[in-house]
């Protein structure tokens, strides 16, 4: 794995819970591919206080509290999401060469000074694209993402929606009307309305082909409707087509089904229908282009996907971006409903409402080396000053089948004292068999208490034995089933580790796995699975912490216990 | 103008010093000739070292802890140019690749004489070298920007209007046409909205020519210490 030596992954076990009654006497597999989607670190997993389990991003449900721009930081109704689109419709926009942020820029003339404070240009100021590139200026600096809408590269004015409709309406009039007079003489060609809507630019064609094609598809889904029996809107009861249903109903099968096929929909035939016809010779001019202005006036396929129209090919033809919508969400346990954590409705605030972290409720388990002469051959260090200054514990250098000790550390955040077993299957999983012993499996933590109870309160809590000097005897060897070492919240127990044989594992899984066998890549990382499993007496109101006043009740407790499996990576294995 | 050898230089003290011990010279190798065009503003810190030439063009501003370093070669400030604090202009080693250079200097043949001059570092007018920013470059056109921590490589050819911006790097021996805009650590662009558009170059220039003002305002100038 990615994360440097040593890290503690935590599993969910929220998908896996169901798999069966023997799971439960498995050991988990930290090599299983399953495993990854269980295994995260203490910082990304939420507590759910009802069902007292762990949650993770899998077992959570998001839920949108509201949608905003990250730009102005500006809430969008989400009524307005679903009608304008999830971007933001004010001045925020975003730079189609580089995707950062653009800023509006006056280029007034300082000699003829206008009123408004002269024409504006949106300008990035990291890579200094400008829609002065595209021939787009803006009159007034607010308001530019309807200014921009009205506006096509090159400065031509884009048809509105309603102007494009009455247009059209008046085209499709036209044509009728020729196709009328056709029969008795024939029309001169009429093409000049169709040539001056077609020097707009690529985008507004693609806009109005929309909008021809909807229109279409409106007018004869329209007329497919009367034939259409099953329309809800025609269900009265003594309706003409409920009666004509009811008839089919009980009539012969034959003619039911000939009733079932309606006739097929026409497709759209003209431009004015929404029909687009190949042009070879846009294709020809974009590859004259292309000779005269170089590969440097093309765009890349980012650029090109960020675009409103993904099919423009070169550099003028971009329009700047606006900014894309971001949400702020809640997260909810999906067994109980329960919220684990809400933000606050407010943009501009980072704080939440209800943010139930695991850190606050779980142990927080690390490991690191315990240095010791045995494990590690340390470097020939040149006599001097320098020998005294330990060198680091090299995770990525364990030594094959010398046995090396590590230090777990548990941390507690609850303000109760929490008992605690460990347990680990006695060699790792996976093709490299190292030994692990935990040489203190039970202990107790102490509560999290204030920081001062400790130092005040001197004498009666000081009884806690502090064991780090009795750890090692006098042979060097560390006594078993007494912790290392004990503070105000935390206790650390050693953990013995003998690090597998790679070679010697090849040839053992070679015999019981046939080809298989081969290391793979990180077959030589020791990951030890540990079962955590927690006993503490809780308050009963424990989840009404906060809200009510819990100190009231404070003589009823009740036993809760918590158990989850946990991964921790003491280190890679060197090969000889 | 030639600045006066150390020990001549110890030996002028400053009447206000009360103090008799020879004030501490600096151990970096003096320039052999500092050109400096008393128009320029030099800040207190600011540092001119090396051993070839150093010219200062007029109305420059050299801001405190800039470095110019001419050890390698001749250095040339223009006019109007302005070099930020930690900014670094001039090649500091002397180790120069003489094959390299003459590539160089036959590649581009656009009526820069390198082999006159040496493998000279000249900033052309109005150019802005901003904070931390490394120019080894042989050549920064007109109006151009060197951003906060770019680094233009040695014999570099930059030209008119560019900008190189943050952190982005111009590698040794490149020529970059003018207008041209390096971000993102190497992507190139052609600016064409001031290629297009001269009423927002002149704007530009309008700014850095209020700004100059400016720094003559706010920063104290020592122009005296390399002049006199």
């Amino acid at each position: 794995m990615a994360q440097p030596f040593p890290y503690t992954y935590y599993a969910c076990d929220c998908f896996d819970s169901n798999t069966g009654a023997d799971e439960e006497e498995r050991t988990f597999d930290p090599r299983s591919p399953r495993a990854d989607y269980a295994l995260y670190p203490l910082e990304h997993l939420l507590y759910c206080e009802d069902c007292l389990r762990i949650r993770c991003p899998r077992c959570t449900i998001e839920e949108t509290l509201n949608w905003y721009c990250p730009s102005c930081l500006f809430e969008v109704p989400s009524s307005v999401v679903k009608s304008d689109g999830n971007r933001c419709t004010r001045n925020c926009f975003n730079c189609p060469v580089c995707t950062s942020p653009l800023s509006v820029h006056s280029v007034e003339n300082p000699e003829a000074p206008s009123a408004a404070g002269g024409p504006y240009i949106l300008a990035c100021s990291y890579c200094h694209w400008s829609t002065a590139e595209t021939g787009i200026e803006f009159e007034k600096h607010t308001g530019i993402h309807s200014q921009l809408s009205r506006v096509a590269n090159g400065g031509t004015p884009i048809p509105t929606q309603k102007e494009r409709d009455k247009e059209r309406d008046r085209r499709c009039k036209e044509l009728d009307d020729q196709r009328a007079s056709r029969h008795s003489v024939r029309p001169p060609p009429e093409d000049s309305p169709a040539a001056d809507t077609a020097t707009g630019g690529e985008a507004v064609q693609r806009d109005e082909r929309f909008s021809n094609l909807s229109a279409f598809y409106k007018t004869q889904t329209d007329a497919q409707t009367p034939s259409n029996l099953f329309a809800a809107h025609d269900m009265s009861f003594s309706s003409p087509s409920t009666y004509s249903r009811i008839m089919n109903l009980y009539s012969t099968t034959s003619r039911n089904k000939k009733r079932d096929k309606p006739p097929p929909m026409r497709e759209a035939a003209a431009e004015l229908e929404g029909l687009s016809i190949h042009d070879p010779a846009s294709d020809a001019a974009a590859i004259e282009r292309l000779k005269k202005d170089g590969w440097s006036s093309t765009l890349s396929p980012a650029q090109k996907l960020a675009q409103i129209d993904p099919h423009v090919q070169f550099e003028d033809e971009l329009r700047p971006v606006a900014t894309l919508l971001c949400t702020k969400r809640s997260k909810r346990c999906r067994s109980c409903r329960h919220i684990l954590s809400k933000p606050e409705s407010k943009i501009t605030s980072t704080r939440y409402k209800i943010k139930l972290l695991a850190l606050n409720h779980i142990p927080r388990i690390s490991i690191r080396a315990l240095p010791s002469p045995t494990a590690q051959q340390p470097l020939p260090l040149a006599p001097g000053p320098t020998s005294s200054q330990p060198s680091p514990f090299n995770y990525n250098n364990l030594r094959q089948g010398i046995p090396t000790n590590f230090v777990i550390h548990l941390s507690n955040p609850l303000f109760d004292p929490v008992r605690v077993t460990l347990a680990t299957p006695s060699t790792t999983p996976g093709k490299v068999h190292s030994k692990v012993t935990i040489l203190c499996p039970q202990f107790e933590i102490g509560a999290n208490t204030d920081v001062w109870d400790d130092a005040l309160s001197s004498s009666s809590s000081s009884a806690a034995p502090v064991n780090k000097g009795t750890v090692v005897d006098s042979d060097g060897a560390i006594e078993p089933g007494k912790p290392y070492d004990r503070g105000r919240n935390w206790t650390s127990v050693v953990i013995e580790v003998v690090p597998g044989f790679l070679d010697q594992s090849i040839v053992s899984s070679t015999t019981d796995q046939g080809p298989d066998g081969e290391l793979e890549e990180d077959d030589d990382v020791v990951e030890i699975p540990i079962f955590v499993r927690l006993e503490f007496e809780a308050d009963i109101n424990a989840e009404e912490r906060g809200l009510g006043d819990s100190r009231g009740s404070k003589g009823e407790k009740e036993t809760r216990e918590e158990a989850f499996w946990t991964v921790v990576g003491a280190g890679r294995i060197a090969r000889v | 103008m030639s600045a006066p050898a150390p020990t001549s230089h110890s030996s002028s003290r400053d009447p206000r010093r009360t103090s008799t011990v020879p004030k501490r010279t600096s151990l970096l190798p003096r320039p052999s000739s500092i050109a400096i065009d008393p128009t320029a503003l030099i800040a207190q810190h600011a540092q001119l070292t090396g051993t070839h030439p150093i010219t200062i063009g007029p109305r420059a501003v050299l801001h405190p802890h800039s470095k110019i370093d001419s050890t390698g070669c001749v250095v040339m400030v223009g006019e109007g140019v302005v070099v930020f604090e930690r900014a670094r202009v001039g090649v500091a080693d002397v180790e120069a690749q003489p094959a390299l250079v003459r590539r160089s200097s036959g590649m581009s043949a656009g009526g820069r004489d390198s082999r006159a001059r040496g493998d000279g570092v000249v900033l052309g007018r109005n150019v802005v070298v901003e904070t931390g920013a490394v120019v080894q470059g042989a050549e920064v056109g007109e109006g151009s920007v060197v951003e906060v921590g770019a680094v233009v490589g040695r014999g570099a050819v930059v030209g008119k209007y560019c900008t190189i911006s943050a952190a982005s790097v111009v590698p040794p021996y490149t020529n970059l046409p003018d207008y041209t805009v390096v971000f993102s650590g190497s992507q190139k662009r052609i600016d064409k909205t001031l290629q297009q558009r001269p009423d927002i170059l002149e704007a530009k220039m309008a700014v850095h020519k209020k700004q100059l003002d400016m720094f003559r305002q706010l920063v104290a100038n020592n122009i005296t210490k390399w002049t006199g």
